[in-house]
């Protein structure tokens, strides 16, 4: 399939108008990656000597002005993803104090792409063997292995580790084709030792970089049930280094003890999402929806790199599907996840700005480069410029933002708010924290959510009783919170 | 700056809810707040005459109000607690027997005003620090302290009087 010419600048993932400065550190890290001595896939030395060329036409203004006047204006850059960009509001406002402006932005599968198979996954399942797996949990997580293992394509490879405090190879990765002797191997597993989940990582990141394919989902699924101690670090370097290589990591937790916080931020570096297992019953359904989402793989490793503009404050960012999840801000460039078949992307900005940003007609609010790797295109996918603007008005408008907005933040008060709560538990402010998840609790009410809020009611009084949260319920309201936004709406909003 | 209506708290401008409690700011559309804890009083008193006596359903209500501006009997079962309020648009705040149908705004029933509780042997009343007090038969309670409740006893949130009317006890 040809894909149609683009110009220089879509080649660098520049817009029009970008500074020499900005073409230079374009063209280093498209080098960094396609240079003929570092690239691997077929092709990408042709697509190095198309970014060689556009730089050097760029980078010298006047050969840059001879060709821009080739160019003709309206020339659209073919995508391979759909996107849309929702504001809560049609313009900003001149005003003398901070304002707000939420954005979400809508990443979709191409219609056309939609029924191409999705690619071949290689997956390395880490599961925790450590003594507390024992009994029903084990037992469930040994059948959720069998009933994947059956599931598996011909052309997707399976490996599975097993850690405590060493790990150990179940079967090692590949394809299944006789697979009574690997289930046997699964049923075979015994929980004892501790729980160090780094001795697990290491394993499952050497099964899966021996079969690692840029053609492939490469993933890793993390199962447990415990808290890691002293490891934290070199697991979140462990993850940082898959995430170059782009392999996602997801997180599973069954039970009340293991650190959600660790493990969401493990997660949220490669790009993927923590889930919470409160009952062993629910193991098997969890791993094999998990398993179904991989296969559905469109695009992976979706980045959304943003430049710092003066008096924008990007203040929080959240995925609100497929797998609700905040985003790590702590870097500019944001990992937004993977984009699958049927389902679109969707990422909440909530915006800061500042009365700066609001001087000129209109204000820029993002100047990003949005990257993916579709493991189905045998080419490097070119950057794409990004940007949300919005005109500067005098006079505020008086329309109802989006449903699509008003909706979405409906759901994030809720989890900010439970967010907040804990956080202020966490820091010893009983009484701040439960006053909060009291307000949460009424809201939920009168959003119809009758049994989460009783849920969080009872961690009030445990609260109160106990001068802390539980472990239990604490996972509970933040992953409760976080599924109402998979669930269709109990009250209607109207407009 | 949008001040919340409900917690006074200061937003930035441009916020759609409040950052502290919630609440859909001004300037939008309010959510539907309608609650169902209303819609089911409601329904229930669709068919229910308005007599005096202790009503016989549904059979496991253990006690009805009767309110006696409107002569309507609200039974009610399935919990052995319940607050009475009013409803305001927007607010949080969700009493479990929600006054508005009763002219409970201009009768000065506060959002959460009173909570009637059965305990072991006893039906208490308690005032939950209303704005306009609750009166037992006349007499003005002490908020958050809990009073026994008879069969016929009146109880006046505010203006608006509701009279007690226990089952088999």
């Amino acid at each position: 399939m040809p894909e149609p010419q683009s110009d220089y600048y879509s080649q660098l993932g520049v817009s029009r108008d970008a500074s020499q400065e900005d073409i230079k550190r374009a063209y280093l890290e498209a080098a960094q990656k396609l240079h003929p001595d570092k690239n691997t896939a077929a092709g990408e030395t042709e697509l190095f000597l198309g970014v060689q060329q556009a730089y050097e036409t760029l980078s010298n203004p006047k050969r840059r002005a001879q060709y821009d006047a080739t160019l003709s204006p309206e020339e659209k850059i073919n995508l391979p993803y759909e996107y849309k960009i929702i504001y809560s509001r049609p313009n900003l406002v001149q005003l003398d104090e901070p304002q707000m402006l939420y954005v979400i932005l809508d990443l979709q599968t191409p219609l056309e792409a939609r029924r191409i198979p999705s690619p071949p996954l290689n997956v390395c399942i880490v599961l925790d063997r450590s003594t507390s797996m024992k009994g029903e949990k084990m037992d469930m997580v040994k059948s959720a292995a069998v009933q994947i293992l059956r599931n598996l394509r011909p052309q997707d490879i399976l490996s599975v580790v097993a850690f405590s405090d060493r790990a150990e190879v179940i079967i090692p990765a590949s394809y299944h084709q006789d697979r009574s002797r690997t289930e046997a191997r699964i049923q075979m597993i015994q929980p004892s030792g501790g729980t160090e989940i780094f001795q697990g990582l290491e394993a499952g990141t050497k099964e899966v970089m021996r079969s690692h394919d840029a053609k492939r989902v490469n993933h890793i699924i993390l199962l447990t049930d415990g808290q890691t101690y002293g490891d934290e670090q070199k697991c979140l370097e462990l993850a940082s280094k898959l995430n170059e290589h782009n392999i996602g990591i997801s997180g599973m937790g069954i039970g009340e003890e293991w650190n959600d916080i660790f493990l969401d931020v493990l997660a949220t570096r490669t790009g993927g999402s923590s889930a919470y297992i409160a009952h062993p019953q629910d193991i098997k359904k969890l791993l094999l929806k998990k398993f179904d989402a991989l296969a559905q793989i469109y695009a992976e490793d979706v980045v959304l790199d943003t430049k710092e503009l003066d008096g924008i404050n990007l203040s929080y960012a959240f995925r609100l599907q497929p797998d609700p999840s905040p985003i790590l801000m702590d870097e500019p460039a944001l990992r937004l996840g993977q984009i699958l078949q049927d389902t679109s992307t969707r990422v909440i900005f909530e915006y800061v700005i500042q009365p700066t940003a609001v001087k000129s007609d209109l204000a820029k609010i993002l100047d990003g480069t949005l990257k993916v790797s579709i493991s189905s295109k045998p080419l490097p996918t070119p950057p794409f410029r990004i940007h949300f603007q919005r005109s500067v008005s005098d006079n505020p408008e008086t329309d109802t933002p989006p449903t699509e907005i008003l909706q979405a933040l409906s759901r994030l008060m809720l989890y900010r708010m439970q967010e907040k709560a804990r956080a202020e538990i966490r820091e010893g402010n009983l009484e701040a924290g439960t006053r909060q998840l009291q307000t949460l609790a009424a809201n939920l009410l009168t959003q119809g959510e009758r049994s989460l809020a009783q849920t969080i009611m009872l961690e009030v009084e445990h609260i109160q009783k106990q001068e802390g949260i539980s472990d239990e319920g604490s996972k509970k309201i933040k992953y409760g919170t976080r599924a109402l936004f998979l669930a269709p709406p109990k009250k209607e909003l109207i407009s | 700056m949008i001040i919340c209506s409900n917690c006074q708290h200061e937003n930035v401008s441009g916020t759609l809810f409040c950052v502290e409690c919630g609440t859909q700011l001004d300037g939008v559309e309010t959510l539907t707040t309608k609650s169902v804890t209303q819609d089911q009083i409601t329904d229930d008193l669709k068919d229910k005459s308005a007599a005096v006596e202790p009503p016989s359903s549904p059979a496991n209500s253990w006690i009805s109000l009767h309110l006696m501006d409107s002569g309507k009997i609200l039974p009610l079962a399935s919990r052995t607690e319940f607050t009475m309020g009013r409803l305001s648009e927007g607010q949080p705040i969700m009493p479990d027997i929600d006054l508005t149908p009763y002219q409970a705004y201009a009768s000065g029933v506060s959002r959460l005003h009173a909570v009637i509780k059965r305990e072991s042997e006893k039906t208490v009343v308690m005032d939950l620090g209303s704005s306009n007090g609750t009166y037992l038969n006349g007499r003005r309670l002490n908020p958050h302290t809990e009073e026994e409740l008879k069969h016929g006893d009146v109880v006046a949130l505010g203006k608006l009087k509701i009279q007690v009317l226990l089952r088999n006890v």
